[in-house]
């Protein structure tokens, strides 16, 4: 009895030491989250309810129940840039699922095969995502320049007279500043050809056997294998281009029809001189269930499209 | 069966396939190059406006190059990057792989939920935070300091770190652990001496790819930075367009100054960057 005893005094001092230790290693994590996530997510959604703005900086106001969707109604119905900005950062999700992740694969793919020089074009490929987004849309701006780019010469080809800056006008402005950045895949390019090199050499050679070798053996054989990490980097090139914002700024600042959702955020919260902070807010819950649709969506669509192909 | 045709080689693939396969190769390399080609050549031109495009510089003109290093102070920017997201680098790893190993080796109660709250920070759109976050900053009196960066990039980022961390742990054996604890060692010591260092290519996986985000920010960074100083590399940028004005000769040599460090570090550690990057299947 009495060992029994000290045996379970032992094993809750063990008990007592492990949690502890616990503790200790999991708190700098957890009041990390608190700091940058959960304190900002719980202001954002209950302000977003509030009147706060540049005339009461320090004490938001709550609207009440009865006209609790004073500042969405704002977004919505009044706010001039509202759905021009959803609609284009939509477009930039799609196109980052639609565009990018294929032209990702195709590249990957190709870069799995066994080529000489095969090295250098993927490690050349990486080196544009070596730069930070910032200095890309600097220097994207100076290819745009009308007077020394090399746009306008190509353009001049087919119109002679053609002396407008794309970037101001509507329509192509848009297209410039996707074609500004959705060209460069080189770290998603280098996550799925990490799976592709993860699948089996066996599966290669029974494939081959079947006689299928090539782009039908990648379509019917290694994509279906990595179908996963494509799942992920969809969802990765989707978000961050709903996120689009460095490029907004530094080509067009919003204008010719480019707003971003991003970039309205922080246009109301931050730059502009009649701040709006409760609006702002109500944008950015927006985006963030926004991003849960996103994630919603592509997993529907990779479940639905691959359970066809196993038929 | 000779190794050659193991299924990967160019040779015994259809024509089909080898045209694509080179369009693509031809593809990535245009679009990787021509950009950052045009940049150099244009730098080395006097005056950019007189010779568009890809025309050929007369003479090669370095004067953008030498008063870049005499008038910008570079390296002063250079030195804040490369500080702040050091500091913020180590800050993070070393928490994150705390207590991704708690929550890979231990059984505790919210450990799922813990999961699940660190899980989600993935999908949580950090400019949706943008106002609270600077508000943050402004009333903790961090404003305007290269602390309020360090203290943003430590925190955010959380979800790949812990990952990348956690994957790295699940793979390495328990019996280590156990040989360890009945040695003696406590669970501090086992951590700091067998798993730390066992552990250490994920780690280094996981500070090199946050190394180079915070590297490379520029959201955060040009909205709790103003003084010129104190300005990281991306920050610097925004004032480009205006400080140079038409000196387009120095503004095409600033900017390959800029994007010269990044390059060339990763042209010395491409090897250990593309492993990072994809998760150790691709040798370098």
């Amino acid at each position: 009895m009495e060992n029994l005893k000290a045996v379970n005094k032992r094993k809750n001092k063990l008990g007592m030491r492990k949690k502890g230790f616990i503790i200790a290693f999991l708190a700098p994590t957890l009041i990390a989250f608190c700091v940058f996530y959960l304190y900002p997510i719980i202001t954002v959604f209950v302000t977003s309810f509030c009147k706060w703005d540049y005339t009461n900086i320090t004490s938001p106001e709550f609207f009440g129940w009865s006209n609790l969707w004073d500042n969405y109604d704002y977004i919505f119905n009044k706010y001039p840039f509202f759905w021009e900005a959803l609609r284009n950062s939509t477009t930039w999700a799609i196109l980052g699922a639609v565009v990018q992740i294929p032209i990702a694969t195709l590249i990957a793919l190709a870069l799995s095969r066994k080529v000489k020089g095969i090295k250098f074009v993927r490690n050349v490929y990486i080196i544009p995502n070596m730069i930070s987004t910032a200095a890309m849309g600097i220097v994207f701006l100076q290819l745009y320049n009308p007077s020394y780019g090399i746009i306008n010469p190509i353009i001049r080809l087919f119109h002679k007279d053609f002396t407008d800056n794309i970037l101001l006008l509507k329509g192509s402005a848009f297209v410039a500043m996707t074609c500004a950045y959705i060209f460069f895949t080189g770290t998603t390019t280098l996550m799925i050809l990490g799976n592709i090199m993860a699948v089996p050499e066996e599966v290669r050679e029974a494939a081959m056997l079947d006689g299928a070798s090539g782009l039908k053996q990648d379509w019917h054989i290694t994509i279906p294998m990595i179908k996963g990490t494509l799942k992920t980097v969809s969802v990765l090139a989707a978000t961050s281009g709903f996120l689009l914002y460095n490029e907004v700024y530094f080509l067009t600042k919003g204008a010719a029809g480019t707003y971003s959702i991003s970039y309205i955020i922080r246009e109301l919260a931050i730059t502009s001189p009649r701040t709006q902070f409760g609006r702002a807010n109500a944008v950015a819950m927006i985006q963030i269930l926004a991003g849960m649709v996103i994630i919603l969506v592509i997993n529907f669509v990779y479940s639905v499209s691959f359970k066809k192909e196993k038929k | 069966m000779k190794k050659t045709k193991s299924g990967r080689g160019i040779n015994s693939m259809p024509a089909g396939t080898r045209i694509v396969t080179y369009i693509c190769l031809v593809w990535a390399l245009v679009v990787s190059l021509v950009p950052l080609g045009w940049l150099v050549l244009s730098s080395l031109k006097k005056d950019p406006m007189a010779r568009p495009g890809f025309q050929l510089p007369e003479t090669i003109c370095l004067d953008g190059y030498i008063s870049t290093f005499r008038d910008l102070h570079v390296l002063r920017y250079f030195g804040n990057s490369l500080f702040v997201a050091g500091v913020s680098v180590m800050i993070s790893v070393v928490m994150i792989s705390m207590s991704a190993y708690v929550v890979a080796r231990m059984e505790f109660k919210g450990k799922a939920l813990v999961n699940i709250l660190l899980y989600s920070t993935m999908f949580i759109p950090a400019t949706a935070l943008t106002y609270p976050v600077y508000n943050l900053v402004n009333r903790l009196h961090l404003y305007d300091t290269r602390s309020a960066l360090i203290l943003i990039y430590s925190c955010s980022g959380i979800a790949v770190s812990f990952f990348v961390i956690k994957n790295y742990y699940d793979n390495i054996p328990r019996e280590l652990e156990e040989a360890a604890r009945i040695d003696g060692c406590g669970y501090v010591q086992t951590w700091v001496k067998v798993i730390f260092p066992i552990a250490r290519p994920g780690i280094m996986t996981a500070a090199v790819l946050a190394f180079l985000n915070n590297w490379n920010e520029y959201y955060w960074a040009s909205l709790v930075l103003i003084t010129r100083e104190k300005l990281t590399v991306p920050a610097l940028l925004s004032t480009f367009t205006t400080a140079f004005n038409t000196n387009y000769n120095g503004l095409f040599s600033a900017m390959v100054i800029i994007i010269l460090p990044p390059v060339l570090l990763y042209c010395i550690f491409s090897r250990f960057f593309i492993e990072a990057l994809s998760g150790g299947a691709v040798k370098g």
